[in-house]
């Protein structure tokens, strides 16, 4: 089983390695993913995007040679020492420059964890066995059609899974689906203090008043049809609560209303209702 | 209690009463339009009247904050303050541990006198990455935050509309801002607002 297993490694190596060379030598990003990986930390910001197509070039080589016939057993060691190249160098990248993005297998900007470094061990895993047990992939495969055929998608998927820039083309959508099945986030109902903000603060009444306010909300409650909403405010001098009203059922900044309260006398100081527009057709002036 | 809800009806009862010492614009003293100071702010200096950072004593009305550049603060809470932790709330809701933002009015000893003190607020740019039941999962770049849907207080902006409280056009992978309250020490929040595109 083990000898199925290290001979049926090239090809999983060679595939990941073409599909990295891929993104760093033909993306139209590729400049971008250079520039936001740990490369520009390592060897500086003028050399990242050189070395980032060097590396595609010396993958996109490797990977040819491990998927074409005859499989040497020098592509394995130079494979092995490429991917624990990868390991060391995420691994640097997450402890160096954590903020950095992984340039790995995508231009979506991905910063490296825990996930990448697994599949660079895997990588490694997989080099090595084919390194240490050298086989011929096409004769295992038509050998054991099915075994092997199972093995490479399990390999693949593994790859897949451990590939967090791959998400969006598999796991969201499948989260996506989720969601739309059970309806997590149904049940909101009610109308919330931020909507009668809203609504307070277009009016005309809370303009009039607004420069007077001190504080930010400081209660609210709802009784019958309307819905108060208190603010610390200062008027003539005097420390008063700012009371704005409004309807539950009308959403129109224009029936906002608002009364000014002596906070030790209790005296209403000041009350003002917005003004309705007026009925019938109009047409809006602005003075230039 | 009985206090409280008297007080409340005499407010209700003076904003639903007629209009009174108004005639429009001008009843309002001239000066109420210079109220709010421009603040004297030297351009680069700190904001005197701003005090940002995590409560690590309180005693009395009185908060010592630990600014996150370890300058320590002291904050009063007077009767007038306003008080946010996930919606207005009142003075015993604070903790010690809590993170805070206030503003207000610097006296002459030093002491923030506070008019807003917005507890543990936060405010976030992320991306949603995955739904259950009640919580958003959130990437803060490349950072997971956990964040709950609070029935009755969480609220949603879609496309700038007015805000509602069904939550239910999110979508996972989608970009998202996040109002919201942290859980101190944690990586969770309570959501207050979420604005999105629907």
């Amino acid at each position: 089983m083990i000898d199925t297993i290290a001979a049926l490694q090239p090809p999983v190596l060679g595939a990941v390695l073409i599909w990295s060379a891929r993104v760093k030598l033909f993306s139209r990003h590729a400049a971008a993913a250079a520039h936001r990986s740990a490369l520009t930390r390592l060897i500086g910001q003028r050399r990242a995007l050189p070395a980032y197509r060097l590396l595609g070039g010396v993958e996109l080589t490797l990977g040819a040679l491990l998927l074409l016939p005859p499989a040497l057993r020098l592509e394995a060691a130079a494979a092995t020492f490429l991917a624990l190249g990868f390991l060391a160098y995420l691994t640097y990248a997450r402890r160096a420059a954590p903020t950095s993005s992984c340039g790995c297998l995508s231009a979506r900007q991905t910063p490296v964890s825990g996930r990448s470094l697994a599949r660079a061990a895997l990588l490694v895993t997989g080099a090595g066995l084919a390194w240490l047990i050298p086989g011929d992939w096409p004769g295992t495969l038509t050998a054991r059609p099915l075994a092997g055929g199972v093995l490479l998608l399990v390999e693949a998927a593994a790859v897949v899974a451990l590939s967090p820039e791959l998400d969006a083309a598999w796991l969201l959508p499948l989260r996506r689906l989720r969601a739309r099945l059970t309806h997590p986030l149904r049940g909101g109902s009610g109308l919330p203090l931020l909507a009668t903000l809203q609504q307070v603060q277009l009016s005309d009444t809370y303009r009039r008043v607004a420069p007077l306010l001190r504080s930010d909300v400081r209660e609210h409650w709802d009784d019958g049809d309307w819905r108060f909403v208190g603010h610390a405010a200062l008027y003539q001098g005097r420390a008063v609560t700012a009371v704005f009203a409004t309807p539950l059922a009308d959403r129109d900044p224009d029936t906002v209303r608002v009364a000014l309260v002596d906070d030790t006398t209790g005296h209403t100081l000041l009350a003002l209702a917005g003004t309705p527009k007026p009925a019938g057709p109009q047409l809006d002036v602005v003075p230039a | 209690m009985p206090h409280t809800l008297d007080r409340r009806r005499l407010l209700a009862t003076a904003a639903l009463g007629g209009v009174v010492g108004a005639t429009g614009l001008g009843s309002l003293a001239p000066e109420a339009a210079f109220a709010a100071e421009a603040p004297a702010v030297e351009p680069g200096a700190p904001d005197p009247n701003f005090v940002e950072g995590r409560i690590s004593k309180i005693s009395g009305h009185l908060l010592l904050v630990t600014g996150s550049d370890t300058v320590l603060h002291s904050i009063r809470i007077t009767s007038g303050t306003s008080i946010w932790k996930l919606h207005p709330t009142t003075f015993d809701q604070v903790a010690i541990g809590d993170g805070l933002y206030a503003r207000g009015v610097r006296l002459p000893d030093g002491t923030l006198a506070a008019d807003s003190v917005w507890v543990n607020i936060v405010n976030l740019h992320a991306h949603i990455t995955s739904v259950g039941r009640n919580v958003l999962h959130l990437d803060h770049q490349g950072r997971r935050i956990v964040a709950h849907v609070v029935p009755g207080r969480s609220a949603a902006v879609y496309n700038g509309t007015p805000a509602v409280s069904d939550l239910s056009l999110l979508r996972v992978g989608r970009h998202v801002q996040v109002l919201g309250a942290w859980h101190p020490d944690t990586n969770e929040i309570s959501i207050a607002t979420v604005y999105a595109a629907a």
